[in-house]
């Protein structure tokens, strides 16, 4: 791997590559807290990658700095070789809306809004045309199955159904890597393990890059690459 | 983006039809209540304005009172003076009337002495009243020269008049009538007919008005006091100077020792017509100040509920954010959805105000006329409250940092 310093670009094949990441609360105050102490990290692109910790592991703070939602108090984070210490908060919204797609615990749909919409929702603020919208919308529902049920509000589905429908919605934009924080954890093992079925085959089939965020190692162990933290560290298994 | 924002909007509307409709509530009594006034106001200017114009915009009430009980003491307008009015402003004025009144009689036909009467005011005019007054003959003419100079005993009568009595205007024509005023029995002959206008609450009853000459009459009453006339200015827009001109040199022949116990007075129609809608848009001003403290409190009740609803989906918002929203995006759904609110209590408003206010012309006997500048005026009013009221809470929902909006609870 080769870094070049000042041009903020590195050469990499790397979809995500960490160095020394340090995350800090309360910085300057009694409450002082140092979370990430240090993590250094590369995911290379079309790898199934989980971490895994228990909670209060730093797990949640590290997903949220690869996830463009936070930044680090101190270290580098490169994404697609774009140094993400140095884009300015809106440039941040729009790697999040092209390159990120999020897939949470609690699935976060937008309420009164019907499965489609929130589909269309990242090429919304992508600026894609109604048209170009509906179309990706409906192919990507097809194919997470949830065709027939796409003009549902979420208060209509079953949590498996919604977890379907969003990740449908973290596909919208084709990005480069999937961030799933416990996207089993609200649901029983059974559609569990047919939400982690969808992950595989995005990961087989479409070749994506996913980063599954859990505390279960079983669920872990079904990924390519396990990522151990534990008190804000990457420990060996 | 703006279609899904207003979309958005509505659905977050509907979704609280309730508590958006409270929100709504101020700006909807503030509209309404604005609009009501204002159409009842137009209505009443307008019909007042109508009923003055058909009375003529360009004519100046002279007249002349005493404010005690010295009677005899009391000026008239004489030959001379109304001769050095119209020497001194005649270029300015295009007619000057005269009336007086000799009295209410009964009129019958001598022809036919079928035993028809009807009840008239017998009005003695000059030359010029017909055309200060709005009068025109449908039939026949106005007086000849020589009856206003010899005062003989001619008439012109309305078409009702002659209908009722001869049938027709046509037959009328020529015709000899026979007036009873106080047991004084004259005869007059018909040489003319105008047509009878009822024009509401200002004009006279000109159906039972039978006029003849102004010397004809002054013979009967044995004088030939003038107490009042009304001159006619030739510019309407001339009408309010000429009537202080005309005060001004009243005041100097006929009471040149300002005698306060003698008021002369000359009123355009004009000037009341400004000192009239001067007092409505006084009463405008005024109702505005109030419905713009409706809409003020309106507005903060918008901003309250705006500040609620993003408390309540903060979560969205950082869901939002996470999936690549900018701030200037939250932003714009937030005040869209201040502004339609704000502008669905405009529109009902709008709505209730042009009811309660056309209910209310037509209760107050005036046709109802909606002025379309307060309407739009009042609804783009709204969409500015949403804005501004809107403003504060989008503008925190934007600068929300995402992950303690993800983790909201």
């Amino acid at each position: 791997m080769q870094i070049i310093n000042g041009n903020r670009t590195i050469k990499s094949p790397s979809v995500i590559h960490a160095e020394n990441i340090i995350k800090t609360y309360n910085q300057g105050t009694e409450n002082e807290l140092e979370i990430l102490h240090g993590i250094n990290l590369d995911i290379k692109r079309g790898e199934f990658v989980s971490i895994v910790g228990q909670s209060g592991s730093g797990k949640s703070t590290l997903m949220n700095i690869l996830g463009l939602l936070d930044r680090p108090t101190s270290g580098s984070y490169f994404m697609n070789g774009q140094d993400m210490n140095a884009a300015p908060d809106k440039a941040l919204a729009r790697i999040r809306n092209k390159s990120i797609g999020f897939v949470f615990q609690n699935y976060n749909l937008i309420a009164r809004t019907n499965g489609i919409s929130n589909v269309e929702l990242p090429m919304l603020y992508a600026g894609l045309s109604p048209r170009a919208r509906k179309e990706r919308a409906i192919e990507l529902l097809h194919m997470v199955g949830m065709e027939n049920r796409m003009d549902h509000t979420p208060d209509e589905l079953s949590g498996g159904q919604k977890q379907r429908v969003a990740i449908a919605r973290a596909m919208a934009n084709d990005p480069d890597v999937i961030l799933a924080d416990e996207p089993t954890g609200a649901l029983d093992s059974k559609t569990g393990h047919m939400v982690m079925d969808i992950f595989h085959r995005l990961h087989e089939e479409e070749k994506k890059t996913i980063i599954l965020i859990t505390h279960s190692n079983e669920l872990a162990a079904e990924t390519s690459r396990i990522i151990h933290i534990k008190d804000g560290e990457i420990v060996p298994a | 983006m703006i279609i899904e924002n207003l979309k958005l909007a509505l659905a977050s509307i509907k979704a609280n039809k309730m508590r958006s409709f409270l929100t709504m509530l101020g700006i909807i009594i503030g509209i309404s209540s604005v609009i009501a006034i204002m159409t009842v106001g137009n209505s009443l200017t307008k019909a007042e304005e109508e009923s003055m114009s058909s009375m003529g915009a360009n004519n100046i009430m002279v007249g002349v009172y005493t404010e005690s009980d010295t009677a005899g003491e009391m000026p008239t307008f004489k030959e001379e003076t109304m001769q050095g009015l119209v020497k001194a402003y005649g270029k300015r004025i295009s007619a000057i009337g005269i009336d007086s009144q000799v009295g209410t009689g009964t009129a019958r036909s001598q022809v036919s002495n079928d035993g028809k009467t009807t009840s008239v005011t017998v009005d003695g005019v000059n030359s010029g009243y017909f055309k200060a007054n709005n009068v025109t003959t449908i039939k026949g003419s106005t007086f000849a020269k020589g009856a206003y100079e010899n005062g003989t005993n001619v008439a012109i009568i309305s078409d009702l008049f002659a209908e009722a009595i001869f049938g027709s205007v046509d037959k009328a024509m020529g015709q000899t009538v026979e007036i009873n005023v106080d047991n004084n029995y004259t005869t007059y002959t018909v040489v003319g007919a105008y047509k009878f206008e009822n024009n509401g609450t200002m004009g006279t009853k000109k159906s039972t008005v039978f006029y003849i000459p102004l010397k004809t009459a002054q013979n009967q009453l044995h004088s030939t006091d003038v107490y009042g006339f009304t001159a006619v200015a030739k510019n309407s827009d001339d009408s309010s100077a000429l009537s202080a001109d005309i005060m001004s040199y009243l005041q100097k022949i006929l009471n040149p020792d300002n005698d306060e116990d003698i008021v002369i007075y000359a009123d355009s129609l004009q000037s009341y017509i400004e000192e009239a809608s001067k007092m409505l848009g006084q009463i405008t001003i005024a109702i505005a100040m109030i419905a713009g403290i409706a809409l003020l409190v309106g507005g903060i009740g918008v901003m309250n509920i705006m500040t609620v609803s993003i408390t309540e989906r903060t979560r969205e918002i950082g869901t939002r954010k996470a999936l690549g929203a900018e701030n200037y995006q939250i932003m714009l759904q937030f005040v869209t959805e201040a502004i339609i609110l704000c502008l669905l209590g405009g529109i009902i408003g709008v709505a209730l105000g042009v009811s309660l206010g056309l209910l209310a012309s037509s209760g107050l006997g005036y046709p109802g006329t909606v002025s379309m500048t307060s309407v739009l005026g009042s609804v783009g009013f709204s969409m500015a409250v949403g804005l501004f009221f809107g403003y504060a809470p989008a503008r925190k929902a934007a600068k929300m940092n995402p992950i303690d909006a993800l983790r909201y609870e």
